[in-house]
């Protein structure tokens, strides 16, 4: 068995009589270590950041999107799902939690003499408040019923109720939207900005009367969900049936949340691996400093090397003794990279107001490569010290 | 004394190549050292004594001819029995100590037993006993920079009996001090050598040699004379 007690000893001391150079030498990987974590850490808390926006959408493993066009092509789809369409789905499809169709318009809003156009005038159904986890703040929102039944009442946002009414309640007042009479029945609740768009700045309205107010019965989107996950599959090779039976061809596509937090966590983990990748390379250079800085001490130390093998050292003595060094000044590079790595995540995540992330998987990769990098370039000057002639190297001047 | 042989070489060359030109050191020498002899080697500078000693010592190895060391013919060894030959069988003493300067003596005398495998506290006590061997036991914690020339070379010479070696090969041991340091070393090898220690020694200085058993002449890599003392 190899002994590696003594050339830990020997590597530990003489890497402390010469500190400011095993200083020096470190800080490459210390510096990479760091790097490369921050960089995953801060990426792993972008993700889960990014991922709990998309659940805050109101989305699950269980909802399907069903929207126009065969979702090949880039450009802007004809809106071929109808209000027609989704009331076949509604009747002929089990199984389904909620149905909500997205007729999107614009609606000139009066009342009295004020008028006011929101950025959105939604067709929408009573599911909307399930959708988007989003109830009515004041009122009510309307339900199965007043939507089947075309019945004239509205809900409106924030935004619109501050502009059309100030400090009113406005519930129960009476509206006229693009000249038809509505009844405000809700306010919803205060949702804010989801990234340029004012989510407050919008009026519902039942999708039974979007044609009429808007001259539109066209579907942007609909959101459907299932009773449960499993039967996802199932609901939509039955909307795929019943659609094709009326359309007579494939001019619609769903996806699932599923889908779509993949295709999310595909690209952030590509983010983030490209980043860390580059953050590696400083780590290769902190290696090619190592090999540097043992080249340069095993020239400075051939005299030793001599001794040492006059008195019996072996090849395998040498090598391990440097070897060790450069493991020794990686290891301790990794563990000090490490710390400050995590300190500086965890600084920078909490002044960017977002939740930590530590990558501790990463801090072990990281920890490996740096070991792996310490070996391969710790080797060639480990195994030039050792194939040392001892004569030559005694008789070495520095 | 016995007869027994511990070193025999025969007709042993070495050649350098200095670039295209090649240097011959040795040009065929032979020698028997036997068992608690005392051999001093003279000859001019350049004459090749370094590099016999280098051979006997298991540090090098002949362009050609037989080195056989305690009846063990070198040629026939790896590297890695070569250092453990010099390890164990060989005690090297140099001109210029050769103490690594950053270790105190008493861990300058412990290397060659942490390369024997011995266990930490088994060396610090065999390398105090020898450094008291050399009437240094008050200098073991000093670093040889905090130590005079006789001294370090005292502190060389225990490091080279740490394993009981069956030679003793000092190259100019005094080369490097004054007379009365020399002297003192002298008077160490002597002693040593009526312990039974077998010891080969490079000299320029003739008084040296005679307070050695017997001379060997080196002219031109070549033996040129082989005489007893008195
Ligand atoms: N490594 C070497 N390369 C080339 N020539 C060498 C080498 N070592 C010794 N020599 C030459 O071999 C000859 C003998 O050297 P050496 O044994 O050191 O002599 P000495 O010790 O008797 O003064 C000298 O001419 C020297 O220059
Ligand atoms: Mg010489």
């Amino acid at each position: 068995m190899i002994n590696l007690a003594e050339p830990l000893k020997l590597a530990s001391q003489s890497l402390l009589s010469n500190k400011l150079r095993t200083i020096l030498t470190t800080m490459g990987v210390v510096i990479g270590v760091a790097a490369v974590i921050t960089l995953v850490s801060m990426g792993e808390g972008a993700k889960s950041y990014v991922l709990n926006q998309i659940s805050g959408w109101g989305v699950g493993a269980n909802s399907i999107t069903l929207q126009p066009g065969d979702g090949a092509g880039t450009s802007i789809p004809e809106l071929t799902l109808t209000y027609g369409d989704m009331i076949a789905i509604r009747e002929k499809v089990k199984k389904i939690q909620y149905l909500m169709p997205e007729i999107i318009g614009r609606g000139r809003l009066k009342y009295g003499a004020k008028e006011y156009t929101p950025g959105y005038t939604l067709g929408v159904s009573q599911d909307y408040p399930l959708a988007y986890k989003q109830k009515a703040a004041e009122g009510r929102f309307f339900s199965l019923a007043e939507d089947s039944g075309r019945k004239r009442v509205a809900v409106i946002g924030k935004t619109v109720a501050r502009n059309l009414f100030g400090n009113f309640s406005p519930i129960g007042e009476k509206i006229k939207i693009n000249g038809v009479g509505f009844i405000v029945i809700g306010i919803l609740e205060e949702k804010g900005a989801m990234l340029t768009y004012d989510m407050d700045d919008m009026v519902l309205i039942p999708s039974s009367l979007a044609e009429l107010t808007m001259g539109t019965k066209n579907i942007w989107e609909m959101m459907i969900t299932t009773n449960d996950e499993k039967d996802v599959p199932e609901v939509m090779d039955e909307i795929t049936k019943l659609l094709l039976a009326r359309h007579r061809r494939i001019d619609f596509h769903m996806h699932t949340q599923a889908g779509l937090i993949d295709i999310t966590n595909n690209i952030l983990n590509a983010l983030t691996g490209i980043v860390s990748a580059i953050a590696a390379i400083s780590l290769l250079v902190g290696g090619i400093g190592i090999m540097n800085i043992m080249l340069v001490a095993v020239t400075e130390r051939t005299r030793e090397i001599g001794i040492r093998k006059a008195i019996g050292a072996k090849r395998r003595d040498i090598f391990l003794q440097f070897v060790m060094e450069s493991i020794l000044i990686t290891l301790s590079g990794a563990v000090l990279g490490i710390t400050i790595g995590t300190l500086a995540s965890w600084g920078i995540m909490s002044a960017l107001k977002l939740e930590a992330v530590i990558a501790y998987n990463a801090a072990a990769i990281a920890c490996l490569v740096a070991l792996l990098v310490g070996l391969f370039f710790g080797v060639y000057p480990a195994v030039r010290a050792s194939k040392l002639d001892p004569v030559d190297a005694l008789r070495f001047e520095v | 004394m016995s007869d027994k042989p511990v070193v025999t070489i025969n007709n042993i060359t070495k050649t350098y190549m200095m670039g295209k030109v090649e240097v011959k050191a040795l040009q065929g020498i032979s020698l028997t050292v036997n068992r608690g002899e005392f051999l001093s080697i003279m000859g001019p500078s350049g004459c090749g004594k370094s590099t016999m000693m280098h051979i006997i010592g298991c540090l090098d190895r002949p362009t050609t001819g037989h080195v056989l060391l305690d009846d063990v013919d070198i040629d026939e060894l790896d590297d890695n029995s070569l250092a453990e030959i010099r390890n164990k069988k060989v005690g090297f003493v140099f001109q210029t100590f050769n103490l690594l300067p950053k270790l105190n003596a008493v861990e300058n005398v412990e290397l060659p037993l942490i390369y024997a495998g011995l266990k930490t506290e088994e060396r610090r006590s065999r390398a105090l006993e020898l450094l008291a061997m050399v009437d240094l036991k008050e200098r073991a914690f000093h670093r040889p920079a905090e130590m005079s020339g006789g001294q370090s070379q005292r502190v060389a010479i225990a490091r080279a009996l740490a394993n009981n070696p069956s030679i003793i090969m000092a190259d100019e041991p005094t080369g490097n001090l004054d007379s009365r340091s020399g002297a003192e070393i002298i008077h160490l090898f002597s002693e040593l050598n009526k312990k039974g220690i077998t010891l080969i020694m490079v000299t320029h200085d003739q008084d040296i040699a005679n307070s050695s058993k017997r001379i060997v002449r080196l002219k031109d890599g070549l033996v040129v004379a082989d005489e007893k003392v008195r």
